[in-house]
């Protein structure tokens, strides 16, 4: 398990500072396919109900990060002996035999906290940082790898990664309602 | 329900103004090549006002047309109607650098 400190670097812990513990109500919904993102996205914009511009934002924010999660587990995870990439982004894909996405979820009118679980373990440390670090640098290149990880970074409370190596990556965090004045979103 | 996505280019007497609706996301990939070739003006506004997320793979298509409307024709683009978090990633990524914002009349 490691957390990412507001400099990009790696902390390494046994407890993560993120968990669902504590809310009222725990929503885990199994991914089967890639079909399954847009309905997960809204059912997260559901849960989180509100409607003034700080719950607006939040749902903006939510919306954002279970992309770059998905994503990430559908399309940048799953890798061939060689480590290449094995599906392009874009692709309609199904699970393969034995292949676990989970999306876990919990809103408690203040913080919403949001995990994506994958069953390929591919994301080390030294890999999270590294992109992290490519990311911190200001210039405009256009395909810049790990631009999805730097923001939920950059937009996630407690940002964290629980990795088993070849068997399970787990990225989550908590996005706030009202957050901080300089940090996780707030403008 | 997630809309579409589609680019629509209106053609002022001064500048082309770029619509985006929908979300921006590798989907919208085959949409941006005919982008740079649709676009006959030096001015062209990017008008994001009807798009909903945008994310790293949307972000990495913005860049690139942007950079190429540039090189290749030239142009001079400015951004208008950007959602709150959009603008964020907008600066965060330096597409404010390369296509400033400009406020709708």
């Amino acid at each position: 398990m490691f957390t990412l400190s507001r400099h990009g670097r790696v902390i390494c812990s046994q407890v993560p500072q993120a968990s669902c513990n504590g809310f009222d109500e725990v929503h885990e919904w199994p991914v089967l396919s890639s079909e399954d993102k847009e309905e997960i996205i809204s059912r997260v914009e559901r849960i989180i109900e509100g409607n003034n511009e700080h719950h607006e934002f939040l749902r903006q924010r939510a919306a954002l990060m279970l992309d770059e999660m998905l994503e990430n587990a559908l399309y940048n995870a799953p890798r061939d002996l060689n480590g290449n990439q094995i599906y392009a982004k874009g692709e309609k894909r199904s699970l393969v035999s034995g292949e676990k996405i989970l999306v876990r979820c919990a809103y408690d009118g203040e913080r919403l906290f949001l995990e994506v679980s994958d069953s390929w373990g591919k994301l080390s440390p030294e890999i999270v940082q590294g992109y992290i670090a490519i990311n911190l640098a200001h210039d405009t290149s256009t395909d810049r790898a790990g631009r999805g990880l730097y923001f939920m970074w950059k937009f996630m409370k407690d940002f964290y990664v629980n990795f088993v190596p070849g068997l399970k990556t787990s990225v989550g965090g908590y996005l706030l309602l009202n957050p901080d004045t300089c940090e996780y979103g707030a403008t | 329900m997630e809309q579409q996505f589609k680019i629509e280019i209106k053609k002022g007497s001064t500048s082309d103004t770029v619509h985006f609706h929908g979300n921006i996301d590798s989907h919208a990939d085959n949409h941006f090549d005919d982008l740079i070739k649709s676009v006959s003006k030096r001015m062209v506004v990017f008008d994001f006002s009807s798009v909903g997320r945008i994310n790293s793979m949307g972000i990495a298509l913005l860049l690139r047309s942007i950079k190429s409307l540039k090189t290749e024709k030239g142009a001079e683009i400015s951004i208008q109607g950007a959602n709150q978090i959009n603008t964020m990633l907008f600066k965060m990524t330096g597409i404010y650098l390369l296509a400033p914002e400009t406020k709708r009349l």
